[in-house]
């Protein structure tokens, strides 16, 4: 029984005897390349390239369910770079912006406290 | 007019998503190309060799679909030649971190 199922998937059209399963499959490397880079400094995100996985990632996901037959595993697939993507760009827009609030922030009770002495 | 009109109104044209699909994977190359000028330092070796990879592959899954897709063939190439060469400044780089012209030198 288990023998036969996994003879049908070995041998089928879109199996892991050809592209079409193996090209699908290797796109969720980018997507786990991008939450290994979570822990890399900010600095080192670019905007462009994160921009672009959401896009392509919100946009595959309307694409996998349009087609036929739906396509489940591309469809998690990009909502999961769009996922990634909004993650890095958060991430960088509060590691250029935000940081200059709490900066500001922090300077501002140093020059409080140091009139607090007098 | 009347083969822009087929266009607008073709199955796979721009009222679909079988359009906009492979024009999103044109953003790729877009933002390979908007940072290929920056420093080595900043690119990311992870993501940069997954689109290798990821490109790669789907250059021969573009060349094998039923209907072979030319437009998903070239975005392929192109972000392919854009990714490879962003991988090679990125390795050129990593054995030069510590001689970055910004990098401050506190020796004497």
């Amino acid at each position: 029984m288990a023998a036969s199922k996994l003879q049908s998937f070995w041998n089928h059209p879109a199996g892991p005897k050809t592209i079409f399963f193996w090209a699908p499959t290797v796109k969720w490397g980018i997507s786990i390349a991008n939450v290994v880079d979570f822990s890399e400094p900010a600095e080192r995100i670019s905007y462009p390239q994160q921009v672009a996985l959401m896009c392509t990632g919100l946009i595959y996901s309307r694409f996998s369910m349009v087609i036929t037959p739906k396509n489940w595993n591309l469809f998690g697939n990009s909502i999961f770079m769009a996922g990634t993507g909004l993650y890095q760009v958060t991430r960088k827009i509060r590691h250029d912006y935000m940081a200059e609030l709490t900066e500001a922030k922090e300077q501002s009770q140093k020059s409080l406290r140091s009139q607090d002495l007098h | 007019m009347a083969s822009f009109r087929a266009f607008w109104n073709s199955p796979v044209g721009p009222k679909t998503t079988h359009f906009w699909g492979p024009v999103a994977n044109w953003g790729f190359v877009a933002a390979g190309l908007a940072d290929i000028n920056k420093p080595p330092e900043l690119i990311s070796g992870n993501m940069t060799g997954a689109m290798c990879i990821y490109s790669a592959l789907f250059m021969r899954f573009a060349w094998m679909v039923q209907p072979r897709n030319y437009l998903l063939l070239a975005c392929h190439v192109s972000n392919e030649t854009v990714q490879l060469y962003q991988l090679s400044r990125w390795a050129k780089g990593q054995g030069k971190q510590t001689e970055h012209p910004m990098a401050i030198k506190y020796n004497a």
